[in-house]
């Protein structure tokens, strides 16, 4: 049987909506869908060594980041970086920073992100890819 | 679908315990573990998430597993699979 395709644009660099990605993450490798995520802008300063573990900014209800951010914890909620890590493990997720995205953040080379993502693209490859998928979301 | 009392005579292959994990955490660890069940073998899934009574049952039905049945029981829920 054809894998499902899961195209996700992760725009975001919030730990409010890169948690809920990671959830959609889960679902789709419960689901053994192919996924391919591309990060665009935000999403490139979350995915940067240097601020993945540490950024802890939130997109909504921004008031009530602290109660938000205790829940996680209270309810075992792991990490977005593992959320996204354990996908990998159960089904094919590639992982694209956008070129132009990461240059923003002063990121040229793979190697200036997280060992999640595999490569630097260009937003073509997005375009043919959310073409082409049977899910296409943008975060 | 099996009764309370029919689910609790079962002999698990496999059990699972996932209480204690949010959603997707159970349907994870259920779909890691299945491979560890012998067709025709029975899972026994334990979760303090109440989506998980509903996404098992989809996530297997998808796959040709059978859902047995549920019960609740001290805060959390035990769920049978026939691979």
């Amino acid at each position: 049987m054809e894998k499902k395709k899961l195209c996700l644009a992760l725009y975001t660099g919030s730990v409010d909506k890169l948690t809920a990605a990671g959830v959609i993450l889960g679902g789709a490798a419960a689901e053994d869908m192919d996924v391919e995520i591309f990060v665009l802008l935000q999403a490139a300063f979350a995915f940067k060594k240097e601020n993945a573990m540490f950024n802890d900014r939130v997109a909504e209800i921004t008031d009530k980041k602290d109660e938000f951010l205790a829940s996680l914890k209270r309810l075992g909620t792991p990490h977005w970086t593992e959320a996204f890590r354990k996908a990998k493990g159960l089904t094919s997720v590639k992982i694209h920073i956008c070129g132009f995205a990461g240059k923003v953040w002063y990121g040229e080379k793979l190697d200036d992100f997280i060992d999640l993502a595999d490569d630097i693209c260009g937003i073509a490859q997005y375009i043919q890819t959310a073409e082409v998928a049977d899910l296409d979301l943008f975060i | 679908m099996m009764t309370t009392e029919e689910l609790r005579k079962l002999k698990a292959d496999k059990v699972v315990d996932a209480r204690g994990t949010a959603c997707p955490g159970p349907l994870l660890a259920v779909k890691q573990a299945i491979a560890d069940v012998p067709d025709g073998g029975i899972m026994e899934i334990l979760s303090s998430d109440e989506g998980t009574k509903k996404d098992v049952p989809r996530w297997a039905e998808k796959r040709g597993y059978q859902y047995l049945g549920d019960f609740e029981e001290s805060g959390y829920f035990t769920i049978y699979l026939k691979k």
